[in-house]
């Protein structure tokens, strides 16, 4: 196995008596997407600042190419940052801020320009070259942001919440763009953000992070399809969950027992539970299927309908079982339209057993 | 006439007094500065401009007003310097005994500068440095260092978070950032305060007087000639001095606020006022 | 290789690390070379100055020259001597005399300022109340003396009307014209500010519980800008406890304080010892004082 372009081996930072990452293991491969995901104060800003040498990890050793680099200065690392507050120079212009990291190496003048108008060419705000950075908008500030981040050619670019002071419609744009970049250039980009839809939609790899600590890692599909933990299945969203425990254990089935019924559930291989374990039923949103008085398959549930978010095609009803508990259940709109439901109408909503997720109660 | 509108322009009327009583030696020093009396009496003897040919002319005064130039430059350029170094300090780093590090910085000027002056004359001449416009620039650099520290102390409260991150980040070493990135974004500090240590020496008088021997300055000179006798001489510097001061200024200003649109918009810096 | 970022075409770019010169020394070089150069400076002229004029007080004077020794004697002289006393109180009630009277000049000009002035005339004022200090002291000073003379300009205006004319030259009126010359505009300018400062809706909420005008002020206003009024009066006594010039021109150096006495040592004879069991003494009185204030400042409530 060769050694990967990052790996951070059993690395924690600590403030005092806070423990802000504990012992964590990551590798990251050259060329991937990364999206390092979770809720803020998770550690995954203090990870990645880590990465850059902006703080000194309390222990582990973090190695660039099999090479300890814990001790390495910011400024002795390739491993430039694009952050949340862009922090652009003010008072430079827009090409000289794309020329600093050239300058810093020491970059001869007439080519530092050359090079940093290419990115810019690139980036598509050459014409605002000699600018002052804050005669531009929001989108050719976070351009300039990259570009001067990338003009030194880093294998890696480490990116904290960048689109986070972006309008919506920009970012949706912008993650695009990201996606392609990345893929253009085949170098990692290690993005850390608190947003599902950005790390879902351009990474190829999800780190999930919550309290200093790594709750999963895998494909966005995977980390959707199946949660690793009760927060990764209430942080990723739309996943409704009821707890119970194992009444039946058969060859890779289950019969869960729950305040609202048995349910069938299919176990996933290599996983063992007893008769008796307490458990997390997991069911995605739009696994669910409903009807108005009858759904087919083995488990089903009667509730009503109380609220309706409309998004574009999709809508997500939500449906009152009592007891407090209310599941999320997302359909198309035209699928919705055929059945005729309004609000504070009785239904039934029923599940396969493939499509629930067991977890284990920790 | 409500009673709460009366009081308001008794208040504003007391403010106008007030700012009378500031004003009214400086325009005094003015209009007798052009009085052709010497015993600046009242009435007035008459306009002339007598007195301002008699002080350019005299060399005491050309003397003086060069040695005050002199120490004014010299001692701004040291304060602001030091005081630059010591405001980053206290910015960027934690260490032991800090609170220690900022009151030696920022006691000097609550010592009341006669006492002050008293002391580094006895301590000055025992090092075999008093005497001489070196020992007045020491001193000054002394009582200015707070004053310039203050001012690029809260400019650097101003810059964003991460900006010094970010030129390490790009591969700056800690230098390159300091000249790159810290200078330019405290460069209106670093102006203000050469402007502010400048007019702090250019004014000051009790350390200058114990510490000079021969080589007076121009407050000096005026503590002298007030000493000695009713000079209208005092009245032609003081206004002299006046312009060239609110000339400073008002060009500081303008320097600062028309760099401000291009440089740094929006985040117009107060010049310690 | 793969393995290489794929740019559109690879510009050759100098790796970051510049040589492997150990980065704790250079980081610490870097450090020292910021935190130091005001340290040295202030230790070896400031401290050390001070600490010298400590050790002078207990040198001896002997045919005219300043000689290293260990006596009591200047402090004894200094302390028993009447004219001594006498003149730490008087210099005393002095500077305490001048933090009252600016400070109850000020307030009613600084409660103008803050709220009776629309902001931009604030800043205006403001602004003039600063120019002063751009000014010499001495000049304005020699400027009070024309004015308050025998036959000067306000003996005249009172003359018209029929009044005067006063002897306001050379006594206690004329030395406290002084201390406001230095000391007025800064005392409304850190009451400004502190009133400035005052949470408006405090000043509603008790205009709603019918509080008067009058009774506001002293209820609410005064008591919220405790800490800045308190600090006001604090630069006021300090700034003329020290003050050499006003006692000196306008006071006509009769009766002394201890800045005079301090400067008679010093440039009419050569009793520096002495004067620095005055300057000592003074030290010690600005740091009680100002220690005093500031523990009355920050009392009871410990709020901002």
């Amino acid at each position: 196995m060769t050694e990967p372009l990052l790996a951070l081996d059993r690395v924690t930072k600590l403030y005092g008596d806070q423990i802000a990452v504990h012992p964590l293991d990551l590798q990251i491969e050259a060329g991937e997407f990364i999206a390092i995901m979770g809720p803020s104060g998770c550690g995954k800003t203090t990870t990645l600042r880590m990465i850059a040498g902006l703080e000194k990890p309390s222990g582990g050793e973090i190695r660039l190419r099999g090479a300890r680099i814990n001790d390495k200065a910011p400024w002795d690392r390739d491993t430039p940052l694009v952050w949340q507050s862009l922090a652009l120079f003010p008072f430079l212009s827009v090409v000289k801020n794309v020329e600093f990291g050239l300058k810093a190496r020491g970059v001869e003048a007439k080519e530092r320009h050359k090079r940093s108008m290419k990115w810019l060419e690139r980036m598509g705000i050459a014409q605002y070259h000699s600018r002052p950075v804050d005669a531009l908008s929001g989108g050719e500030r976070q351009r300039v942001a990259l570009a001067r981040a990338l003009v030194t050619e880093p294998e890696i670019l480490l990116l904290d919440e960048p689109l986070s002071a972006l309008d919506a419609y920009l970012v949706v744009r912008m993650q695009a763009e990201l996606k392609e970049l990345q893929r253009q250039l085949g170098i990692t980009f290690c993005y850390v953000t608190h947003s599902q839809s950005e790390a879902f939609a351009m990474a190829d790899r999800v780190v999930i992070m919550s309290q200093g600590r790594i709750q999963q890692v895998g494909r966005p599909r995977e980390i959707y399809r199946a949660p690793a933990n009760r927060f990764v299945a209430s942080f990723i969203g739309a996943n409704n969950m009821i707890t119970g425990c194992v009444r039946d254990v058969g060859d890779n089935k289950a019969a869960i027992e729950t305040p609202f019924g048995v349910f069938q559930v299919n176990r996933s291989p290599g996983q063992t539970v007893r008769a008796g374990d307490a458990v997390t039923l997991v069911i995605s949103a739009d696994r669910l299927s409903i009807g108005q008085d009858d759904v087919s398959g083995p488990n089903c549930l009667r509730g009503t309908v109380i609220g309706e978010e409309f998004v574009g095609a999709v809508m997500t009803l939500h449906i009152d079982l009592g007891a407090d508990t209310v599941f999320r259940l997302q359909l198309q709109q035209h699928a919705l339209e055929q059945l005729d439901i309004a609000q504070g109408q009785q239904v039934v909503i029923g599940w396969k057993p493939e499509h629930a997720v067991l977890l284990p109660e920790s | 006439m409500r009673a709460a509108g009366l009081v308001t322009w008794i208040l504003r009327a007391y403010v106008c007094l007030a700012l009378l009583f500031v004003f009214a030696p400086i325009i005094t020093s003015f209009i007798y500065s052009f009085d052709a009396s010497r015993y600046a009496a009242f009435p007035w003897g008459g306009f002339s401009t007598q007195w301002y040919g008699e002080a350019l002319a005299d060399p005491a005064v050309a003397s003086s007003f060069r040695n005050t130039v002199i120490v004014a430059l010299l001692s701004a350029s040291l304060a602001t310097a030091i005081g630059f170094a010591a405001a980053y300090t206290d910015y960027r780093y934690k260490f032991f005994g800090k609170n220690a590090y900022l009151a030696l910085a920022l006691l000097p000027p609550t010592i009341p500068a006669i006492i002050l002056g008293l002391a580094m004359l006895v301590f000055l001449s025992r090092v075999s440095l008093s005497g001489g416009l070196h020992s007045i620039i020491i001193s000054h650099v002394v009582y200015a260092i707070p004053f310039a520290m203050a001012l690029v102390r809260l400019r650097l409260s101003q810059m964003p978070a991460d900006l010094e991150a970010v030129a390490w980040n790009l591969g700056a070493g800690q230098w390159l950032t300091l000249r790159s990135v810290i200078l330019p974004f405290t460069l209106p500090a670093i102006l203000a305060a050469l402007f502010l240590t400048m007019a702090v020496s250019f004014d000051e008088y009790a350390i200058a007087w114990f510490v000079s021997g021969f080589s007076e300055t121009l407050p000096v000179h005026i503590l002298i000639l007030l000493q000695r006798e009713v000079s209208p001489k005092v009245n032609v510097i003081g206004s002299v001095a006046f312009i060239i001061s609110m000339t400073l200024i008002v060009v500081a200003q303008i320097i600062l606020f028309a760099r401000a649109p291009a440089k740094t918009r929006g985040r117009s810096f107060k010049t310690g006022s | 290789m793969a393995q290489h970022a794929q740019y559109s075409d690879k510009e050759s770019v100098p790796p970051a690390s510049r040589g492997k010169a150990s980065r704790q020394e250079a980081s610490r070089v870097f450090a020292l070379a910021m935190a130091l150069p005001m340290a040295v400076w202030q230790c070896v002229f400031f401290v050390a100055a001070l600490a010298f004029l400590a050790v002078m007080a207990f040198w001896s004077v002997q045919n005219f020259r300043v000689v290293p020794d260990f006596t009591f004697a200047n402090w004894v002289k200094m302390f028993s001597a009447g004219y001594f006393q006498q003149t730490y109180l008087r210099t005393f009630g002095y500077g305490a005399m001048a933090a009252a009277i600016s400070s109850v000049l000020a307030f009613p000009c600084a409660y103008g300022i803050a709220f009776k002035l629309p902001r931009q005339a604030q800043r205006l004022v403001v602004a003039c109340l600063i120019i002063p200090y751009f000014t010499s002291y001495l000049v304005r000073t020699f400027a009070w003396k024309i004015l308050l003379t025998d036959n000067g300009v306000i003996n005249a205006v009172l003359g018209w009307v029929g009044l005067g004319p006063f002897s306001m030259m050379s006594n206690l009126f004329a030395v406290m014209i002084g201390y406001l010359t230095l000391i007025f505009p800064i005392v409304i300018l850190l009451q400004y500010f502190s009133l400035a400062n005052i949470d408006r809706r405090l000043i509603e909420a008790a205009h709603n519980l019918r509080c008067g005008a009058f009774s506001t002020v002293f209820r609410v206003v005064i008591p919220s800008a405790k800490i800045g009024l308190i600090l006001a009066a604090t630069f006021a006594f300090i700034l003329s406890f020290g003050d050499f010039v006003s006692p000196s021109f306008l006071g006509n150096n009769k009766p002394p304080t201890l800045s005079i006495l301090m400067v008679d040592a010093v440039k009419s004879g050569s009793q520096w010892p002495r004067a620095a069991v005055v300057a000592l003494s003074m030290i010690a009185t600005l740091v009680a004082v100002a220690f005093l204030a500031m523990s009355t400042a920050y009392s009871r409530e410990g709020r901002r």
